[in-house]
Parts: C-alpha cells; structure tokens; sequence
C-alpha cells in the first residue's frame, strides 16, 4: 500500500513540480496541475526507459527498464521538489486554507459537487466491485503478468507463452509495462493491478483533466465571483461529464465506453486522458489565461510530455494525437493570423515524428 | 471514392450507436452547431468549432481515410478519429453555454437528454459482479490453484471459455493455442484447436495423440463435453472437478 502510494502519488507529484516550477502563473499550478503534469513527465521517462530496453535488451529487459525508470523518476521527483524548496513557493494555495474555495461557495454549489463526487464514487465503485469482461486483456494484462513474473517484455506470446519475436505495433506501445512496474514495486499481482487498482487511479485521473479544463473554461465567471477557481458552472460541467462517461456506451467504440469498460488498457488511457489533456494544454497555451513565452514553459515541456504518453499507450495514438494538433496548430493560427504557431506546436510534436520514424524502421526492417 | 466515403458513413453510424437508438450523437452535432453561432472568442472558436468541424471532414474524406488505413495498414481502428471529437466535452461546453443564466433548469433538461439518449454503460452483459480481486472468474483460479506446478511451466488444454483468463493468473500455464483461435475473422486454423472444439464428438485417439505433441500435462474439459472413449482409458487420470469442469492428467507426461 505505501508502495502504491508512493508510485502512484508521491513520485508523480514531486516530479510535477519540476514543469510547475516554470509556470508563473499561481492560479494555473494549482495542486491538481502538478500532479497532472507529473503523471505525464512520469510516463514520458517510463517511455524513455523502456523503449530501449525493448528494442536493444532481449533478456530480462524488464529489470533494465525498470532501473532506468526508477533512477530517472526519483531524480525528477528530487529535482521538483528542490525547486519547489528554492522558490519556496508551496504549490497548494495558502489563502484561507485549501478549504478556502468551499467555504465560499454556496449551499447550491456544494450540493452540486456533491453530485458529482456522488457520481465519481458511484463509477469508482462500480470500477472496484464489477468485473468488466474484455478479450483484449488475454494480451494486454498477460505482457504486464509476463514482466512481473518472467521478468521479461515484449519477446513472449501473451496467448500461449511461447517464445516470439517483437510485434512493434504493441512492443511500442509500453502502457503494460508501466503497470508491471507498479505491480513489481508494489508486489501485488499485476491482474489485480490491472483490474482493481488501475481504475482506481485513472478515473479520477481523468476527471481531474476535466477539472482542469472546466477551470479554464469558466475561470472568467470565478474570477468575477472572487477569485474562487470553482465557478459555479464548474460543478455542472463535470456532473455532465461523469454522466456522459455513464451514458456514452451509444456502441462498444465510444471512448467513453474505453474509459469505463477498459480502463487500464493504453488506448482507453489515450482516448480519456491523453485526447483531453491536449485540449487542456491548447486551452492553457491559447485559451487567455496563459500568456505565450517564458511563463508558458512548464505548459511547453507538459505538451511534449503528453505527447509521448500518447506513445506509451498506443501507436495509433501517436497518429491521431499529431491529426489533432495539427488540425488545432491550423485553426488556431488562422484565427490568430499568426503562423509561428504552427512551428511551436509542430515542434512540440517531435517526439511523435522521433516514435514513427522508430515504428517505420522496426516494421520495415526486413526489407533490408 | 464513393464507396469509401459510404463506408466511413456506416463507420459513423456505428460508433454512434444509430442502429441502436442511440443519439447522443445529435446532443454533440446540436452544441457543434449552437457554438458555431454563439462562441464569439476566436481562440475558443478555433479549439471547440474549427478543430472538431475539421476532423469531421477529414474524417468523412476519402481520400484521408485512404492514407490514414495505408500508413497504418490497418482499417478497423479507423474509428479511433472519432476519439478526437471529444463528444462529450464539447457538449457539455456548447449546452452550459446554451444554458446561460437558467444553469439548474438546464443542468436538468441535459440531464435527462444524456439520459434519454445514451445508453448506460453498467448494463453492458460483459460487466458483472466481481468474484474476486482479479476480477476473473473464480472456477479459472481454482483451476489453475489446483494444477499449476510449484516451479517451471506446464503446457494445459482448456476450452474456449477460460482461454481468455488462464494466462491472466498465471503465465506458469502455457496453452496450445491461445485467443488467436476465438475470433473467426482472424481466420486461423489449428489442428488442437479443431479437435477440442470443433468436433461434435472428441475422438479420443487422435484427441490424446495431438495433446501428447505439446505435451499438454492437463488437459480441462466441460463436464457435458461429448468424447466417444473416456480419456481414462488414454493414459489420463481424473485428477479433479472444479464447478462444471473436469480436470484430467496425462499419467504419461512427466
């Protein structure tokens, strides 16, 4: 359990303070940013680890990955919260206490909080005490099973556990890889990881994007209403949303039906979380409250990072993460009348070009 | 270019459950719609309006769809360009702006409009009540608790049904054939896979010859699965009974 903790909350938000720490903007590097950003720079250093290990390592590739991952997040998270310690600047807002902002709401608004967490509790629930059948799973939870147990990634078939050789369109994709590490550090079976713990973390994970854009969209009204960062249309926005994740199973394609059916395979992460959070950094690069340049860096650095989350959970996601971007960079400098927008945002995109080029030449590499 | 575009129609039609009387997909296509007249901030404008309206577009254009399934040499996944719509923010951003200063009154109507004209995901019949922490089905653990060997790996024969799940708990259980078999499009064949499933009657002779090849140290049955010998006159012995499921061992595998 400490274990868990640790992973899944310490580290992540001690390494968050680091792209914090170049976001000028209090307001904006509220606690739950810092722990967003630190998820995102924590899978973007897994990435990093593993997809060397995977491409160059061939036994016990897994115990490399992880040693590089460890060292590198630590580091991070010790280099976050030096910073933090320098600038003494405490992420989590000091005004009134962080009870602060419910204090000043307003019985209608609490009760409309109190909907939604309501309605967070109830999928959070339904997440712990169902079982979502998906046969995805015979491959995804088997390569996490297989590198807690065998200590090995991408070089067993799921299915049979006979010996194979990569299959690049998944060895890439290292979303399993990073629960086995969880599952490993916290010796708990990575099924179980997978299945039970997983949800528990993503979920709210994923409403804390929707926060974060809600605070963005309606951060003007708050503002008017004194300072608080929970407008009044906050509330409603993310009850809407939670229902939308319950009623958005219209076919078994929808990412809202991912979301909550596969919550802990790559590709529900990238249609719920990682979609979303670039919406959030559009917003936060574009959106008015974050103005461009020095005090933007820390969105900049989140923005490559989520980037290569994208390619963690699935190489499909890479591609459809840059065909977002670049149908945003284009809209946006159009309206802007300004095309070094397109060049940064392109820019931001080169650990996409850097994960294809690296598909291409895997998935073509017989051909010479 | 016809055909393609028909067939990204039926792909639409699909992912947003229009066969099924599911028309969330008119709640996102009417806040599109409202913001394209109401949003006034250009930069809004350009991320809800302008980015989705485009992808709409590319999504519909045959000729993207072309390069899209040839880069990717994949077509099943071309739904996924749909994720990018952001279905429910974008609603939810267009309504509550539709809503103005009425927001409890329209917090209500979209409410029961999400509620009307979705469908709600617990029903699904592939969510159940978990039997246990790893949210599998307990016959599976009982199974592989009973067989599987306190050190090295083992080769069991399992029906279809518990494919999916035995290599979930343990991958000290290596199978014959694995999920490969399960899903008719990917066309596979097997000769195991055949033999186990496929025959009406299991024939015991050549059943208990090909399991020998693997070698299968176990081999799971379905209590009601018809063979026309029993297996304990092959060299098996019923080694144990987990709920409808008969546990057999090859006496003769070491």
């Amino acid at each position: 359990m400490i274990s868990l903790l640790f992973w899944l909350v310490v580290i992540p938000f001690c390494i968050g303070l680091l792209p914090a720490h170049f976001i000028t903007d209090k307001k904006a590097a509220g606690p739950g940013l810092v722990l967003l950003s630190g998820f995102f720079v924590m899978w973007a250093l897994f990435e990093a680890a593993a997809l060397p290990a995977v491409i160059f390592v061939r036994y016990a590739n897994f115990r490399a990955a992880s040693v590089g991952f460890a060292a590198g997040s630590i580091l991070c998270a010790m280099a976050g919260v030096l910073l933090a310690i320098r600038r003494r600047r405490a992420p989590v807002r000091a005004d009134g206490g962080i009870f602060a902002p419910v204090r000043a709401m307003s019985w209608a608004e609490r009760s409309e909080w109190l909907l939604f967490f309501g309605l967070l509790g109830f999928q959070l629930y339904k997440a712990a005490a169902y079982a979502s059948f998906d046969g995805d799973d015979a491959y995804y939870v088997v390569e996490s099973l297989i590198a807690q147990q065998a200590d090995v990634m991408y070089r067993i078939l799921p299915y049979t556990g006979r010996p194979t050789d990569l299959d690049v369109r998944h060895a890439l994709a290292v979303f399993p890889m990073w629960i086995a590490y969880i599952a490993d550090r916290s010796g708990i079976h990575a099924t179980i990881v997978s299945h039970l713990i997983m949800p528990l973390v993503l979920i709210p994970l994923s409403y804390l994007v929707y926060y974060e854009i809600g605070r963005l969209l309606f951060c003007r009204r708050a503002d008017e209403n004194g300072g608080s960062f929970s407008g009044e249309d906050l509330p409603i926005f993310m009850i809407i949303m939670a229902l939308f994740q319950m009623f958005g199973n219209v076919s078994i394609y929808t990412n809202e039906t991912f979301f909550l059916t596969r919550t802990w395979q790559g590709k529900a992460v990238a249609g719920s979380l990682v979609i979303p959070a670039l919406f959030w950094i559009f917003l936060q690069i574009y959106g008015g409250r974050e103005r461009e340049g020095r005090t933007g860096a820390g969105v900049w650095i989140v923005f490559v990072c989520v980037n290569m989350t994208a390619g963690i959970c699935s190489s499909i996601a890479v591609f459809l993460i840059s065909i977002l971007t670049a149908v945003a960079a284009l809209a946006l400098a159009v309206v802007q009348r300004d095309l070094k927008v397109l060049l940064k945002m392109g820019a931001a995109c080169i650990p996409n070009v850097v994960y294809m080029a690296i598909y291409v030449v895997m998935a073509y590499s017989y051909l010479w | 270019m016809w055909g393609i575009f028909l067939e990204s129609v039926v792909i639409f039609q699909n992912y947003m459950g229009f066969h099924e009387n599911g028309y969330l997909a008119g709640i996102y296509l009417f806040a599109l719609l409202y913001l394209w007249l109401a949003e006034k901030d250009r930069r809004r404008r350009a991320i809800f309006v302008y980015a989705p309206t485009l992808l709409l577009f590319l999504f519909f254009c045959p000729l993207f769809r072309k390069v899209f399934v040839r880069l990717l040499e994949d077509s099943e996944t071309y739904y996924r360009l749909l994720w990018l719509l952001q279905m429910s923010m974008v609603s939810a951003y267009g309504l509550l702006k539709l809503c103005g200063r009425h927001r409890r009154i329209g917090l209500a109507v979209i409410c029961a409009a999400i509620i009307a004209c979705g469908d709600y995901v617990y029903d699904s019949e592939h969510i159940t009540k978990a039997e246990n922490a790893y949210h599998l089905p307990q016959e599976v653990i009982d199974i592989v608790d009973m067989i599987e060997p306190e050190t090295g790996r083992i080769t069991v024969l399992v029906p279809a049904d518990l494919i999916y799940f035995v290599r979930q708990y343990s991958t000290n259980i290596e199978l014959p054939y694995g999920r490969e078999m399960l899903i008719a499009r990917w066309d596979y064949h097997h000769a195991m896979y055949e033999a186990m499933e496929k025959a009406e009657v299991i024939e015991a002779d050549t059943f208990t010859e090909l399991a020998r090849e693997y070698p299968c140290a176990y081999i799971v049955l379905k209590e009601d699965r018809q063979i026309d010998e029993p297996l304990t006159e092959h060299g098996y012995d019923l080694y144990g009974q987990v709920g409808g499921y008969l546990i057999y061992r090859d006496t003769q595998t070491e």
